[in-house]
């Protein structure tokens, strides 16, 4: 019905889904977590976040 | 969407007709397409779609807390139905949902598409913006959401959500506050989330959770309404019952409808009587509705559809050019009108000329039963009271009749017991 099929939920509320995905979601947030840790000390650079599509 | 033949037709994108191909073979579907709770369909050819018409389309806003509420429940468990099989809802909207009477149906069939791998439910921020966050504020703060939802096809913002609801009660600060602040704090990063949380492993037990999490606190919310004006009337108005029952005979004699309108339906008894396929129980006041839905659906009926309707303030054209949400009169004409112990309210509380209500009546084009009470009965000389005695010094028995044989000739008048009201069957005038 609406006009607009495709949402974008944005980024905050994406974010937010962890935090409501109770159990579930504690091995997610360690692995994002770590990813950005491993970022931030550049262990890691940006590119590799880029999805492949 | 509606072929000229009024169909309601649906053509689906290359990969919609590859969703469509796998969710017809899931069992959810089929499942709720048995029970009703998703519209009937059928594929005419490939990539083309025919939906069963539904009687009457109507909008959240004119929906009572109790309306929303039931909405917002079928829209998770599908959701969660779904996600079982592998699928999602792209959206969380109320506008994918209409009713069969009281019985809510999911119509947007579209809307279900195969679950991508590491993807959140996209439709969550819709669904906190136009159903929970309109139910928290009934449910905590007293306000009914309607006008808002009026003003804005959009819903509430988790920013303007945060402002409005109290922080420390049920799902307020995750689903508001923290909303709000991770919105805020993301908003001009440009940081790609989603393929962040496709690498972080998201995956669907995190949306069940979600859905189980957000059916348990809508289930648990109720409506908080002040004072009504209207619940409750009809025990406490000074009918009788000898003259309700003329009513409720004199209503029956109008014969029957394909679809009829009550205005100012109330406790939908008139409404119940009625010898009509389908009736719209319509009234202003949000928890007369709400009450009025929850015993319809406790009865189980398919054939009344209670809705919040301010006649002095309709619902008007919305959404791009005014054309994607109609006004009440665009989406289905009446072949009946009910209007009972209604007149004197629009006429002296709202200050609608009879002139002006006598045209709009006729502008529908549908037989009447309409009721007049005089400036003797008592429900009246309370609204008068409120007024300047000038005001409304035209307001009797001769003038409405004027106006009435303006646009309708009657065709049958009964004066009800009390002496003080006369109930009128009117054709429009050709």
């Amino acid at each position: 019905m609406a006009p607009v099929s495709y949402l974008d939920a944005g980024s905050g509320s994406m974010l937010l889904q962890i935090v409501l995905g109770g159990v579930a979601a504690i091995g997610v947030t360690a692995k994002m977590t770590w990813r950005r840790v491993l970022r931030t000390l550049r262990i890691r650079r940006d590119d590799d976040d880029v999805t492949e599509s | 969407m509606y072929s000229p033949t009024g169909e309601v037709l649906r053509e689906l994108s290359p990969r919609g007709r590859e969703d469509w191909d796998a969710l017809e073979r899931t069992r959810f579907f089929r499942r709720a397409l048995e029970d009703g709770r998703i519209v009937p369909t059928e594929e005419l050819e490939p990539g083309l779609l025919r939906h069963e018409r539904l009687p009457f389309v109507s909008y959240p806003y004119e929906w009572p807390f109790e309306m929303l509420r039931e909405a917002a429940l079928l829209q998770l468990s599908l959701l969660g139905e779904a996600l079982e099989e592998g699928f999602v809802l792209k959206d969380g909207s109320p506008y994918n949902v209409q009713w069969r009477g009281s019985q809510p149906v999911f119509v947007d069939v579209g809307s279900f598409e195969r679950l991508r791998e590491g993807e959140p439910w996209a439709g969550y921020r819709q669904f906190c913006a136009l159903f929970l966050y309109p139910l928290m504020l009934q449910a905590y703060r007293g306000v009914a959401p309607q006008p808002l939802l009026r003003g804005s096809l959009e819903g509430i913002e988790p920013s303007q959500a945060r402002a409005l609801l109290p922080r420390f009660r049920r799902g307020v600060l995750t689903h508001v506050v923290l909303h709000d602040r991770l919105e805020a704090r993301h908003a001009d990063r440009q940081r790609d989330v989603r393929s962040e949380l496709k690498k972080a492993g998201f995956k669907k037990e995190l949306i069940q959770a979600n859905v189980r999490g957000l059916q348990k606190l809508v289930t648990r919310l109720s409506p908080k309404r002040g004072r009504s004006e209207w619940a409750g009337y009809r025990e406490a108005a000074p009918y009788s019952n000898e003259d309700a029952d003329r009513k409720e005979r004199f209503v029956r004699s109008a014969g029957p409808s394909q679809l009829a309108w009550d205005l100012g339906a109330n406790d939908g008894r008139f409404a119940r009587a009625l010898d009509a396929g389908y009736v719209l129980a319509l009234d202003g006041d949000e928890r007369v509705v709400g009450e009025l839905y929850a015993s319809l659906r406790a009865e189980g009926s398919k054939t009344i559809l209670p809705l919040v309707v301010d006649l002095a303030d309709a619902s008007p054209d919305r959404g791009w050019r005014g054309v994607e949400r109609r006004r009440l009169e665009e989406r289905g004409r009446p072949d009946l009108v009910l209007c009972l112990a209604l007149v004197h309210h629009l006429a002296i509380g709202r200050n609608v000329p009879f002139a002006e209500l006598v045209a709009w009546l006729r502008g529908l084009g549908a037989r009447v039963v309409i009721e007049f009470a005089d400036r003797e009965d008592p429900m009246v000389a309370r609204l008068l009271a409120a007024k300047r005695e000038e005001v409304h010094e035209g307001y009797g028995r001769e003038g409405f009749e004027r106006a009435l044989r303006e646009g309708f000739d009657v065709t049958r008048s009964e004066e009800l017991a009390s002496g003080t009201r006369t109930l009128y069957l009117a054709t429009p005038k050709q």
